[in-house]
């Protein structure tokens, strides 16, 4: 790949990301509400993320978050946080909660914020998966989980199996966007859910979409910072109130082998570079790994992710160990170290 | 506008038809807005907002 690496000017890049806030806004506005307004006699009979009791003991003191990238299967994170002793509490996003089971990782949370209408059912087990996947490749090109990939309405009904089996004794951190057949999914299964709404912008500011849905369902609004693992790290800080935060899976980007075509935005890239496709090199960047000199790249998308979650580390005051060992997610509040040093405990926050 | 619908009397204030090109345009930025939506990914970000917000009696 001829890449141009991370901090050369690239003024289509730059201004693909400067346009993905807004225009996300204005595309997610009306599913948002439209979802918080089905979701409100669940939120209303159910619980609030206020009423979640704080962890006790060592679940108090540390964490880890689960994301869902693609160095959690590549350097095996899940099975060396299942051969440690590490007591502190396990929160993983919707998509890394399978793989986790999968691993023997029985997590404490579970948290959920996508509003897409058919694809993320398919973390919980989707009983309508085959509907669900067809005429969509999303997964297919980016699943690194070959088992699934080659037997995938087997592993489909494994999956369901696994999760209605411990389901019950799993608090699903829920936010009101979520689509009606994970809702109905997670129910049947019988999470323990809490919910939340996403903050989506200033609730302040006349017409707010968050004061609507705040209107909709009054539930505490946490900021996501576009994704849900971003939204796991905040929900672990904010909430949860724990400061020694260890990260996994949370690699922003891709590995520098990674076809273009396999990432997750690439049909949408295309789209947008439509008529100067021989500008398609300009929004992938080559960023190199501080810990081990690992080498991946980052698409608008994830620059724009690894961007708020950088500035939302920079409202606390702790630092935050990022386990994942590969990826382009460093810089100021954020440590680089490996996993089993912060399972071991030589890392201390 | 369709020949359908051109009627035989005056309306009160002028009506702008928009021309093919200006719909195609239209056409153009409305699918740039949803392939860019999709790139925004998952959920929209507020931007030096406080990390949460639990209404106005907090």
């Amino acid at each position: 790949m001829a890449m141009k690496t991370e901090g050369s000017t690239q003024g289509n890049f730059h201004n693909v990301v400067s346009e993905i806030g807004d225009i996300g806004r204005d595309w997610h506005g009306n599913t948002i509400t439209d979802h918080a307004e089905f979701n409100r006699p669940y939120c209303k009979k159910g619980k609030s993320i206020k009423q979640l009791e704080k962890p006790e003991g060592p679940k108090a003191d540390r964490a880890i978050v689960v994301s869902a990238g693609p160095s959690l299967h590549r350097l095996h994170s899940l099975e060396t946080i299942k051969n440690s002793d590490f007591d502190g509490s396990i929160i993983c996003v919707d998509g890394s909660y399978m793989k986790a089971l999968r691993a023997g990782v029985i997590p404490d949370y579970v948290v959920s914020l996508d509003p897409h209408p058919t694809r993320m059912v398919r973390w919980y087990g989707d009983p309508n998966f085959e509907k669900n996947s067809k005429n969509d490749d999303f997964f297919n090109r980016q699943d690194l989980d070959i088992t699934f990939r080659n037997n995938s309405i087997l592993e489909n009904q494994k999956n369901i199996d696994l999760v209605n089996k411990y389901a019950p004794k799993i608090k699903l951190i829920l936010a009101t966007s979520a689509p009606k057949n994970v809702v109905e999914r997670a129910h049947e299964a019988g999470f323990d859910i809490y919910w939340w709404n996403p903050l989506v912008d200033d609730p302040n500011e006349p017409n707010s979409l968050t004061r609507k849905l705040y209107g909709l369902n009054p539930l505490p609004c946490i900021n996501t910072g576009g994704q849900v693992g971003s939204a796991a790290w905040n929900f672990t800080t904010t909430r949860l109130k724990i400061q020694d935060i260890g990260m996994v899976g949370m690699d922003m980007g891709y590995h520098i082998d990674t076809p273009y075509n396999m990432t997750q935005t690439w049909y949408e890239l295309v789209e947008h570079v439509k008529g100067r496709e021989d500008d398609i090199e300009d929004y992938f960047q080559k960023v190199v790994f501080p810990l081990n000199g690992t080498e991946s790249y980052i698409d608008p998308t994830y620059f724009w992710y690894r961007r708020n979650l950088l500035e939302m580390m920079s409202q606390v005051d702790f630092t935050t160990y990022n386990c994942t060992e590969s990826g382009t997610l460093f810089g100021p509040g954020i440590e680089c170290v490996p996993l089993v040093d912060y399972l071991q405990g030589t890392i201390h926050g | 506008m369709s020949e359908f619908l051109k009627g035989n009397f005056k309306t009160k204030s002028e009506v702008k038809v928009k021309s093919s090109q200006e719909e195609n345009e239209d056409l153009q930025d409305r699918f740039r807005k949803q392939a860019l939506g999709s790139i925004g990914g998952s959920m929209v970000y507020v931007e030096r907002t406080a990390l949460d917000w639990d209404g106005d009696e907090d």
